[in-house]
Parts: structure tokens; sequence; C-alpha cells
């Protein structure tokens, strides 16, 4: 690749700000002015990251948190799409009646549900699994039915009547014109996953992302606070631009939502 | 009759057919408990919620804690308001070069998990009222920042180019067409700022609070007071639907020329535009905003008195200490 002026000016729009907030950051730590006591400077965060990376107790805790996320979701999924489907598309009245109370029930505030959660499944890894799980399914669920509904219905009357059973319509026609929509709610979902298993692993749990800072906190560690927040930021960041690119690689046919 | 028909949410068929489903629900919730369905301990009937509310409303100052949570998040908005308004109407409008230079670093902001900046935010704060309010300050902010600068960029370019042919100055066609254009997309992110900021207001109260709504719903459970965890969050949820609802209806009405937005699904409903909203009510909307603002700071001022009070549930004065 020719390097010229404009890939030049394309990466420095693209990185530049994070580069130069990152370098103000460190420069203002080792100049003094950003007490040591409350901030970590990018090395120092760099440095603890590399040593919790070494010891393996960055893998632990990031592996405990991402399989509770990916547990919670991926259970999510499979209730809330086969489930949008149907309300959408073959059950319309049904949909009618019950969108209230789903959208109302997606309303919910999860952590008023936490305590809830708590009690009925016990302080282990399923209390926080079924509140992954009920933050993610509203997304996936409300998107999937209305990807269904927004399916054009002269497509379906033209492939019933050159004769396709439903089958054959649910995967060549309703499906990919459905997927924008589908993937929309599934980084939603996931995005939401994650957010909400921060404060759930603060609240109640001996390991993960979320007791990583909050113990870091309490013990007053700071570079160990940093890095983990660093870790926390960097993997939100990720899940997003991974449904991003999953999206755009499958999704060919159709021009990507801005939302 | 016809005013409150015009506003089509309001007809008693609509009403009953959208909500036929949850009165079900909230009867069979009440059956299974009287049935002995389900097992009080862990799921206390509707009655008893509901009479556990009661209770806390009684004796253990409900009211205060939930206007100190509202306050919690009218502060919070407020400050974000401050920032991001201003911020996105220069980015958007004046320095569009500099919107395209920091945007990546925004967006990287926009995503970073607030929930794990509180404890960040204690360390720098302390552990008092500011690390909650600028947790709260921070989730509204970005959703406020980025529809302002969405909005902003998105006026109709046409109408500038026909204001500036009637000679309006540089002044006048940003008072009088890009701040009102962009207003209803300001006021979208307001409604998604205020969503979010609820939700992590419960959580930053059960971690680190003495009042508000989360902190109460914390100590019940760690009281295993099982029908106070309802009753509080059924509070929470009432708080949540109608701090929605009241936004969605000043939407609705400021933004008149706007569609109308439906307050269950969020999205924006097709066919019918919404009714112009009254002076007089966007008075009152403002005067209950402002009690509402100075009730709760002067509650969160007295929350550790109301703990010491004897006539309160004394599992709560215990647990204060």
């Amino acid at each position: 690749m020719k390097i010229t002026a404009d890939t030049f000016w394309d990466l420095f729009y693209k990185v530049g700000s994070i580069a130069l907030f990152v370098l103000l950051w460190q420069l203002g730590c080792l100049a003094g002015i950003l007490p040591k006591t409350f901030v970590a400077s990018p090395v120092t965060i760099v440095e603890t990251l590399w040593q919790y990376l070494n010891d393996g107790s960055l893998y632990k805790h990031a592996s405990v948190s991402l399989l509770r996320a990916f547990y919670g979701f991926i259970l999510a999924a499979l209730v809330a799409i086969p489930l949008g489907f149907m309300l959408g598309g073959w059950f319309k009245n049904f949909e009618r009646v019950f969108n209230p109370l789903l959208v109302f029930l997606g309303q919910f505030n999860p952590f008023a549900l936490f305590s809830v959660f708590l009690l009925l499944f016990g302080i282990g890894e399923f209390s926080k699994v079924a509140m992954i799980f009920w933050v993610s399914i509203w997304p996936i669920l409300l998107n999937a039915t209305l990807g269904v509904k927004s399916v054009d219905p002269s497509l379906i009357k033209l492939a019933r009547s050159m004769g396709m059973g439903k089958p054959g319509l649910l995967a060549k026609i309703v499906i990919p014109s459905s997927a924008a929509f589908l993937f929309n709610g599934l980084r939603m979902a996931a995005g939401t996953a994650f957010f909400m298993l921060i404060p759930a692993e603060m609240m109640g749990a001996s390991r993960g992302l979320g007791w990583l800072i909050i113990n870091a906190q309490i013990n007053y560690q700071i570079p160990k606070l940093y890095a983990g927040t660093a870790v926390i930021v960097v993997f939100g960041i990720l899940i997003d631009k991974f449904f991003r690119y999953l999206e755009k690689i499958t999704v060919t046919w159709k021009e990507a939502q801005a939302i | 009759m016809a005013r409150l028909d015009r506003a089509a949410g309001w007809r008693p068929r609509r009403l009953a057919e959208k909500y036929w489903l949850l009165a079900l629900g909230l009867a069979a919730w009440e059956l299974s408990g009287a049935l002995g369905l389900t097992d009080p301990a862990f799921v206390p009937s509707l009655s008893q919620t509901l009479s556990a509310t009661r209770e806390l409303w009684e004796r253990a100052f409900l009211f205060n804690h939930v206007m100190v949570s509202l306050t919690r998040v009218l502060i919070g908005l407020i400050m974000a308001l401050a920032v991001a308004v201003p911020f996105g109407y220069a980015l958007g409008r004046a320095f569009p070069a500099a919107a395209e230079a920091l945007g990546p670093l925004l967006r990287v902001f926009g995503l970073i998990n607030p929930y794990c900046l509180f404890p960040l935010f204690v360390v720098f704060f302390g552990s008092g009222e500011t690390p909650k309010i600028a947790v709260l300050a921070w989730v509204s902010l970005w959703p406020i920042f980025f529809s302002t600068l969405t909005g902003v960029r998105n006026v109709d370019p046409v109408l500038l180019d026909t204001g500036r042919s009637m000679g309006a100055g540089k002044l006048t066609s940003f008072l009088r067409i890009v701040l009102p254009a962009a207003a209803p997309q300001v006021f979208s992110g307001l409604r998604i700022g205020v969503g979010m900021s609820f939700f992590i207001l419960i959580a930053a109260e059960m971690t680190g609070a003495t009042a508000g709504l989360g902190w109460i719903i914390h100590s019940a459970g760690a009281l295993y007071q099982v029908p106070r965890i309802y009753g509080a969050g059924l509070c929470v949820v009432a708080l949540g639907v109608g701090l929605n609802r009241f936004l969605v209806f000043l939407q609705n009405g400021l933004f008149f020329w706007k569609e109308s937005v439906d307050p269950l699904l969020g999205a924006e409903r097709p066919s019918q535009g919404g009714k112009r909203i009254s002076s007089l009510k966007i008075a009152l909307a403002l005067a209950a905003f402002l009690l509402v603002l100075a009730v709760g700071v002067h509650e969160i001022i007295l929350a550790e008195v109301r703990l010491n009070d004897p006539t309160a549930i004394p599992e709560y004065r215990v647990w204060s200490r």
C-alpha cells in the first residue's frame, strides 16, 4: 500500500485523538499534574496488565465474566429469536396483545430484580446468568418481532405464488430480510449483557472483572483499579465492533442501519 | 371528551386492548399466592407486596427515598445537559473539523461501561453524593451529546439557505432554525439518558448509599425481608415507567410538528402528529420539576437524620449504622 497524505489523514482522524489523549494523560502523570494517589499513568496500567496477564489472574477473571455474559446471551438468543419470529409472523393478533406486556417487562429495572434473582436462584452462577438472560432477551425479542413484521408482503406473495413452502419461505425470505433487525437486536443485547454484568459482579460475586475492580477500590489498589477498568472498556468496545463486523460480512444485501 | 379522544391512547377500548394482559398477569400473581401455588417465602402475592409497600411508606420513609432517588437523577441530568448540549451544538455547527477529529475519542468515552467508572469516581470524590451524581451525569452525557450532534448536523440545508436568502444573519439562523430543528433529537437523547441513569442509579444506590430506592431494596435483601424487596421493586418499576411516560408526553407536546412517539415502544408512531402542549402545562411541568428538586435536596440532607427517627422500622435504623 502506498502511503499518501490521504491515508495519513485518515489514520489521524481515526486514532489521532485517542493517541493524543493517552499521550497527554501520560505526560500529566509524569509532570505530576495528575496526583499519583488518584490517577495511574497509561504506562503503569500496561505494566500492571502485563503482570496480571503473566500470573494468569487476568485470564481467570476475564474468562469467568465473559462466560457468564456468553451463557446469558446465548440462552436469551435461543429463546428470543424463535419467540420473536412466532410473535411477528404466525400469531399476529397474539403479538398485538402481548407486545405491551413485553415492552413493559423490558422496561423493568434489572437491579430491582437482582435481589429477587438472588433469592430464587441462590448466590451461585445461575443468578448472574439469569440476570444477563433477563436483560438481553428484550432487545432480541423486540427486534426479531419488528424484523419479521417488516418483511415486504409482496415478496411473500411472490414466493408463495411460485409454490414455495413454509420452510423455504422462512429460510429464503423471512430470515434474510429480517437479518438486519436481528443483528441490531443481537448487538444491543450483547452490549447490554456486558454492561449489566459488571454491576452484578460487583454486588454479589467473588470472581470476575466487576469483582476485580470493586475489590481494587476497597483495597485502594489504584493501578489494579485502572487496569481492570481498561480491560472492561476494551472488551465492551470489542464486543460492539465484533457484532458490527459480523453484520457487515453477513448482511451484505442490506444497507447498514445507523442506530 | 373530544380532547381526550384525540389522544388515541386514552380511548377505553384501546386502553383495554393494551392492558388487559397486564391486568391478567397481576390477577394471576395474586391468585397463585392465594391458592398456595407459590411459596410466600420467595414470591409474596400482590396484596402482600402492596401492604409491604404501604408499610415502607408509613414506617420507612418510602416517599423520602423516592425523592432522593429522583433528585439524584435530576441533578445528574442537569449537569449532563449543561455540558452536552452546548458542546454538541458547538462541535456540530461551529467546529465540524474538530468534531471529526475528536469523534473516535468521544465514541470510546461513550462506549465505556459507566458502571466500571463508579469505583474510580468513589476514589476521586469520596463516598458521599458526588460519585453517584457524577456517574449519573456521565451516563446521560453521551446519549444527549451524540443525539445533539446528529440533530445539529442533520438540519435541512434548504431551511438554512432559505433563511439566508431572506437575510437572516448567523445568530438569527442559529436561534430560529438550527436550535428548534435539532431540539427533538436532543430530547430523544435526553429520554435515553434518563432511562439509562435510572437503571444505573438503582445499582449505585445498592452498593454504597444510606438513602434511595436502591438502598431500600438492598437492605431489605440483606435482612431477608422478601415482601419489602418486592414492594420497593414495584416502586422502582412504577417510577421508571412513569418517568418514561412523562418524558414521552412532554416530547409529543413540545415537538408537536414531529411524528408522535409511542410511550410503550419508544418508536415513532406513524400516522398521527402530536398535539401542541399549552404553556400552562409547560409551566406546571417545570414547577413540578423544581419542586421535586427542592424536596429531594432537602431529603438528601435529612437522610441521616431520618434514619435515627425512633418511629422508623428498627432494622432500618440498625442497618444504617
